[in-house]
């Protein structure tokens, strides 16, 4: 009899179905993954299990006994505790308090705090390599970087001793180190008889930490597999439910009319130091680089959004000077950011709003009087061009999956008709059937002329889709690497400083 | 959860769907509150929800619409908004335009101008210091209503003078085809224009889109202190017309006239079903609102509670209807 069973899970979500009848079942002291593309319902089947998300119908087993998980601390008092890529942390409370939060060691009503260091301290050393310098159990959590915040997160979750612990894309603001770190840990929880559902769309994680896999398509569990026996493209082939080949190179070929578009000249702003390049007609240029080394700045000063001290930047010739988004907006540059829910999304706010605001003045009546046929034409064709999946237009944005609520952002931009895109790593979190079609987005943009200007945190998506790439190093082009020059390879020996030889 | 032998799609009993549907259209709850008030009260006393009854309670929410009109923009457009000086400059309003038109018909425009111009500016000031100097709505809107005050004591001597135009006066309770008063057909159209406004300009769906996240907004091209101070501003000119046409009403006026409209203004944009963080909601709730709380004083009138027991009444009501309006439809997180 397995520890934890779940079956025929169903969820929906006014028009969309979440879940269809899916099923997990894992045994303790296992790493196992739940796979699935966009809206494939990995999300919800790990909120139902820890209670966040009530199911329409459920049969959940712990232990053989059927239980009903009706709130989240139900679910912790099961021993059930979650991660999520939303931080719960009170960013004025120090990491001990953090970490103790809920669970504080009491005497006579009063907490124990020497106790509690003690027990938040042996929680927190088992991540000590995640840390950069000693253990800050008593810094406020506002003043750690964005990866220690997830690790002090990890920590809280941990410290509740689970007997089930879920990561949902817990590990997409970690850098290598602390994923190290992370793994470590884990597999010391594993040791003791802990079940680890991980999620992440970061497969070479899944198969380096993981034991088995529960793949979902579709809001349905597709099968369970041996991550040891299996290879990367065959699990892929299962959540696609079609194959897709490994690496093609989506680069659009140099046509003759290509001219340039962008042109940024000494470019200084706080983190950046004398940035300059151009961007042509129909190119997707790459920006690389470890993360923090002043790439979504550099995007951001394109788009007026962070202050340029000096530098020239002119688009088609001609200098601008981006001060707000709203001139940019007006040059025809667009910025696809890089938190999705926080920069880009109206959430309560329905998917057609979502589409047409940024271009909703040009098609405005004098006295700015909208034509709510014509604003449903300009979402509609926004939906197709980028195959949004949705119930309806006037369902809000939230209703939407993770892939889905990004091409909506997307195609806010496309109804603009940019002349530059600047994008964000516009596929973080979220998973390969998503990212596929936002790539053919993208070379179809590129194709139709526009400059693409890309920044991503995965090095393969710049190999698959630039043939130029920028690698920044604490604010400086370390590098500019061209068609055969761009490789995995090279773009990691770039961004770490090894053969700095100026592109 | 145990083998139930549910539908295999999702379980809609017409129960639950009507449910789900009245949870995503609070308006209607306050529909439907608001006749089963009429209901009860005719069964107290018999008439009380009778013709000239209902037209009645229309006629005293008319005012609290109006004014609670700019008060929905500005709930509306987020960032904690809030606009507590909508009863201070509704009374400066009707100060202005007595004093100016004193009871000449052929006065009574230049005197609107004057007083919805007086309050622009107002609108302007409490907007400009919201979305340039980030002072929090609250503050500023409450500093406001003492600011008001004081220029009211200097433009009045303490004496407010003047009386309003008989013009004025037919507008608003002058009786039109069924006996319908003047100003509900004024309230039809300010109605009218709010919900164009909202769902049909650019500006009313920029208000909804700075409501739900003003960062994305700022990111899209809006120009987010424009529209702020847009919306402050509508306030503000919305409660001066509310001033106006409630000086229609009362014929003269008083130093806190319209004062009183300063909380019940949010409570019917609330009742309404327009959320307090902004972004959801319009302005057919705030109409709405605004009669629920008129029957219900009106009822607890009807009652023969004494003052006291009425405001406590009153006050319980209001917190219960408040509550149940912070349960918002569950999305996918």
């Amino acid at each position: 009899m397995p520890f934890l069973e779940m079956r025929d899970v169903h969820k929906r979500f006014g028009g969309v179905v979440a879940l269809d009848g899916a099923s997990l079942s894992a045994e303790p002291g296992e790493l196992h993954a739940l796979l699935g593309a966009n809206g494939s319902g990995k999300s919800t089947l790990n909120k139902t299990l820890t209670g966040v998300v009530a199911a329409d119908r459920a049969e959940v087993l712990l232990d053989g006994q059927p239980v009903t998980l009706r709130g989240p601390r139900e679910a912790q008092a099961r021993g059930i505790s979650a991660v999520y890529q939303e931080l719960s942390l009170v960013p004025d409370l120090s990491v001990e308090d953090n970490v103790a939060l809920g669970v504080e060691p009491a005497r006579f009503g009063f907490v124990d705090r020497r106790e509690q260091r003690r027990t938040v301290r042996g929680v927190v050393e088992r991540f000590g390599s995640a840390f950069e310098g000693r253990l800050p159990l008593d810094t406020p959590v506002a003043g750690l970087p964005p990866g220690e915040q997830q690790i002090v997160e990890i920590c809280k979750a941990v410290a509740r001793d689970p007997r089930i612990l879920v990561l949902d894309e817990a590990t997409a603001s970690l850098h290598e180190a602390q994923v190290r770190a992370l793994f470590e840990a884990l597999r010391d929880l594993k040791d003791r008889g802990v079940l680890v559902i991980f999620t992440s769309h970061r497969l070479e994680e899944v198969f380096e930490l993981c034991d088995r896999a529960t793949v979902l398509r579709s809001g349905a569990t597709v099968g369970t597999v041996e991550l040891a026996a299996a290879d990367q493209a065959e699990v892929v082939r299962m959540m696609l439910g079609r194959s897709i080949d490994r690496i093609e190179r989506d680069r659009t070929e140099a046509p003759e009319a290509r001219r340039v578009v962008l042109e940024v000249r000494g470019l200084i702003t706080d983190r950046l130091r004398d940035v300059s390049f151009t961007v042509e007609t129909g190119e997707v240029l790459g920006v690389a680089g470890l993360q923090g080394q002043g790439q979504d700045e550099l995007l951001e000063a394109l788009f007026g959004a962070a202050r340029i001290s000096s530098g020239e930047v002119r688009l088609d010739g001609k200098p601008i000077h981006p001060r707000s988004p709203r001139q940019a907006v007006r040059e025809r540059i667009a910025l696809i950011p890089g938190e999705r829910a926080r920069e880009g999304l109206f959430s309560r706010r329905p998917i057609l709003e979502n589409l047409t605001l940024a271009s909703v003045g040009r098609r405005a009546l004098p006295g700015g009087l909208l034509r709510g046929a014509r604003e449903r034409r300009a979402a509609g064709d926004a939906v197709r061009r980028l195959q949004i999946k949705l119930g309806r237009l006037l369902d809000p944005v939230l209703t939407l999956s993770g892939g889905n609520q990004q091409k909506v952002v997307v195609g806010r931009w496309l109804l603009t008709e940019p002349r530059v895109i600047l994008m964000d790593d516009p596929t973080k979190g979220i998973d390969v059937g998503a990212k596929e079609e936002l790539y053919s987005s993208m070379r179809r943009l590129a194709d139709e002329g526009v400059a693409i200007v890309f920044h991503s945190s995965e090095n393969l998506e710049l190999v698959r889709l630039c043939g130029r790439v920028l690698v920044l190093f604490e604010g400086r082009v370390v590098q500019v690497l061209e068609g055969d020059q761009v490789t995995e390879d090279r773009l990691l020996e770039a961004s770490v400083g090894v053969d700095q030889v100026p592109g | 959860m145990t083998d139930e032998a549910a539908a295999p799609s999702a379980p809609s009993s017409p129960v639950r769907t009507a449910g789900r549907w009245l949870a995503d259209h609070p308006a209607a709850v306050a529909g439907i509150i608001a006749v089963a008030m009429f209901a009860a009260g005719e069964l107290l006393r018999p008439g009380f929800a009778g013709y000239g009854q209902i037209l009645n309670v229309l006629r005293v929410a008319a005012f609290l619409g109006i004014v609670a009109a700019g008060q929905t923009l500005v709930i509306l457009s987020g960032g904690e908004g809030v606009d507590l000086s909508v009863g201070k400059v509704a009374t400066l309003s009707a100060i202005i335009a007595a004093r100016t038109i004193d009871g000449g018909n052929d006065l009574m425009l230049p005197g609107l101008a004057l007083a919805l111009g007086a309050c622009a500016l107002i609108g302007l000031i409490n907007g400009l210091g919201i979305a340039f100097l980030r002072i929090p709505p609250l503050v500023m809107t409450l500093g406001m209503i003492a600011v008001v005050q004081g220029v009211i004591l200097i433009y009045t001597g303490g004496q407010p003078a003047g009386r309003a135009a008989p013009l004025m006066t037919d507008l608003v309770s002058g009786r039109t085809v069924f006996r319908i008063p003047g100003i509900l057909w004024i309230w039809a159209v300010v109605a009218v224009g709010m919900v164009v406004l909202l769902r049909r300009t650019a500006f009313g769906w920029r208000v909804h889109a700075l409501g739900t996240n003003r960062l994305a907004s700022g990111l899209s091209g809006i120009n987010v202190r424009r529209n702020v101070v847009a919306v402050y501003t509508l306030s503000s000119v919305l409660a001066g017309l509310g001033g106006f046409l409630l000086l229609g009403y009362t014929k003269t006026v008083f130093l806190n006239l319209a004062d009183g409209y300063m909380l019940p203004s949010v409570a019917a944009v609330v009742i309404g079903g327009t959320t307090l963080a902004g972004g959801v909601g319009g302005y057919p709730g705030t109409v709405v609102g605004a009669i629920v709380l008129t029957v219900l004083e009106s009822l607890l009138r009807t009652m023969q509670l004494d003052e006291a027991a009425r405001q406590i009444v009153n006050g319980i009501v209001l917190i219960l209807l408040l509550s149940a309006y912070g349960r918002q439809a569950r999305l996918r997180q």
